[in-house]
């Protein structure tokens, strides 16, 4: 009995491994193609018939991407409102999650239904009108507004922080409660370091938005301000207004790759994270 | 910052209420004024005629809503939102559950197919829909490349042209590794002993999965039902950037898509942007919230008959 089990969980794992195989090489394709065209001429890339490989790869591609749009003053201006959005929304999740998970009174659990209750509204209902009050100030082309907006935090990352600090016992408040300190005393220097798992899933998650976010530049911001997600959104083209493939794959190569790094030298955390704190509960 | 004794109870619930307010006064900031405040006067502007020059602003009670439900357009990019949604959401739950179950046992390489999986999620759609727009290219798109390589296609399929719908929708496949991060998560709280007693008691792999697993995680798959449908609602670049028509230089925002795949929020982007009607693009977004909220509200209630739940705790 038990041996006929092994076998046949044997076998069931080798036949799961060629399906996850197949569907890798099928998940691969379109960024295969991606890289390939990215090392393209562009009369290449309308041969009949097509061809996978570049003959000869156009590393020139490359340097287009960067000095065709100016890329370099967009990068800076996308992880300048990366900064200005994800510091604050993480520092805003973080507090209201400790404060959903230490300090329960009567309203605390209606008004935590309210914040999971905020993931149904559609971003542009909000953004849109704001959009128009902002403008009616006067207050648009600002930077800041990133940070404002950063400020009540995310509400996943809030229920996330949430999930993991109600896991830490409340001794450790407890004792330093007796040695006199405050509670923002005790959130800053012992509760906020415990939770470094959700600070990385919660940078994740502010980097990825405020990174592929394309509406609320492209509303609030002028051309100068603006960031990589409008310009690769909008595409690379020639004078006459041809749509360069081979050019905008590589800016998509190099507007991608942060969030490729960033993603594979913390996925582990990243996905253990999103795995342990927050789906348990 | 020193504390007094506390002595009576009273005086530590205040002190307590106290805390909490202060350490979420940043989202209760963000909700009035970011959220509600935004909202509301959405609501208000959409009962006026204004324009983007706002001269002559005068109420015109709910006529924007009258016209709307009258405009064969605009009914028509709901109606090709919500079987956009639909078949999203389900592409997303489906396609994440099977990889969920491919990795949830041991498997080698576990970790390496579980990252690759998840990768295409973490590009931003903006790069999403110009990779597939490549991809799906008649003549030398890879997808015909390698489909007619394989003899599964004589002739290139113009695949934005023929299927617009349909192309957009490959993205919700590819893009699955979100949801399977949350099965996985999801299949990792059900007690293995359960599948060990039920092998023992002579149920195969499908009644495990149909009579175990499913109930126990049921929970997961509605929040994902729902969370899906919410964000799937709010599709809004995918059809500029897959536009069937052809793209010109920076023109891509200015040039609406076709009827067909012209989805709600895409449309009222355009109505604001392109046509300068504030109200109306407001009235729209506004039918849309509603439509969202009571989609969602219905949804959650009925979700109630069917999502398992620990005996007799109520949810």
């Amino acid at each position: 009995m038990p041996l006929r089990i092994s076998t046949r969980e044997r076998m069931s794992a080798t036949f799961r491994f060629v399906v996850l195989v197949l569907c890798i090489v099928v998940f691969f394709l379109p960024l295969v193609s991606m890289v390939v065209t990215s090392l393209k001429r562009m009369d290449e890339l309308y041969r009949i018939p097509p061809r996978v490989f570049p003959e000869q790869p156009v590393w020139e591609n490359y340097k287009l991407a960067w000095t065709m749009v100016n890329f370099g003053k967009y990068l800076v201006n996308s992880i300048v409102l990366t900064l200005m959005y994800g510091l604050p929304a993480i520092m805003g999740s973080c507090l209201a999650g400790y404060g959903f998970s230490r300090f329960p009174v009567r309203e605390s659990k209606p008004i935590f239904l309210l914040v999971l209750a905020t993931l149904m509204i559609p971003f542009m209902v909000t953004i849109m009108p704001f959009y128009m009050i902002m403008s009616k100030l006067g207050f648009v082309n600002q930077r800041i507004l990133w940070f404002i907006w950063g400020i009540p935090g995310i509400p996943f990352i809030i229920f996330l922080f949430r999930q993991f600090f109600s896991t830490i016992p409340t001794s450790f408040e407890e004792s330093a409660r007796i040695d006199g300190a405050g509670r923002f005393q005790i959130f800053f220097l012992i509760m906020f370091p415990l939770v470094q798992t959700g600070i990385i899933v919660a940078a994740i998650f502010a980097f990825q938005w405020s990174w592929s976010e394309f509406l609320m530049p492209i509303l609030f911001l002028s051309d100068e301000k603006s960031t990589l997600a409008v310009k690769i959104a909008m595409g690379y083209s020639d004078q006459k207004e041809n749509v360069l493939y081979n050019i905008g794959m590589a800016g998509i190569v190099f507007y991608t790759l942060p969030l490729v790094i960033l993603f594979f030298s913390l996925q582990r955390r990243f996905v253990a994270g999103l795995l342990s704190g927050g789906l348990k509960g | 910052m020193s504390r007094k004794p506390v002595v009576r109870a009273s005086s530590l619930e205040s002190e307590r209420r106290a805390s909490f307010y202060l350490f979420i006064a940043p989202w209760i900031f963000g909700f009035l004024f970011l959220q509600v405040t935004p909202i509301v006067w959405g609501f208000v502007i959409s009962l006026t005629n204004r324009s983007a020059f706002p001269v002559a602003v005068k109420f015109v009670g709910l006529q924007n809503y009258l016209e709307l439900f009258r405009d064969a357009d605009i009914l028509q990019s709901y109606w090709v939102s919500f079987v956009y949604t639909v078949s999203n959401t389900l592409i997303a739950v489906v396609t994440g559950f099977f990889f969920a179950l491919l990795l949830d046992r041991n498997v080698p390489g576990q970790g390496f197919f579980r990252t690759i999986l998840y990768f295409p999620y973490m590009i931003p759609l903006v790069a999403v829909g110009w990779i597939f727009r490549l991809f799906l290219e008649r003549d030398t798109g890879f997808l015909n490349v390698v489909l007619n390589r394989l003899g599964v296609l004589a002739s290139g399929v113009p695949w934005l042209q023929t299927y617009p719908m349909g192309s957009i929708l490959m993205l919700s496949f590819w893009q699955a590794g979100w949801s399977m991060i949350i099965f996985l998560g999801a299949l990792s709280t059900v007690p293995r002993e359960l599948y060990e007693v039920a092998t023992i008691d002579g149920a195969n792999y499908p009644r495990r999965v149909r009579h175990i697993m499913l109930p126990l995680i049921s929970p997961f798959i509605f929040f994902q039902l729902v969370m899906s449908f919410i964000y799937a609602m709010q599709a809004f670049i995918q059809p500029y950037i897959m536009n069937p028509r052809p793209i010109r230089g920076n023109w891509m925002m200015r040039n609406p898509p076709p009827n067909e795949i012209f989805f709600v929020m895409s449309r009222s982007y355009f109505v604001m942007t392109g046509q300068n009607r504030y109200a109306y693009a407001l009235a729209i977004l506004w039918v849309l919230f509603a439509f969202v909220l009571i989609f969602t509200i219905v949804f959650v209630r009925l979700g109630g008959f069917w999502v398992y739940t620990e005996a007799g705790e109520r949810r």
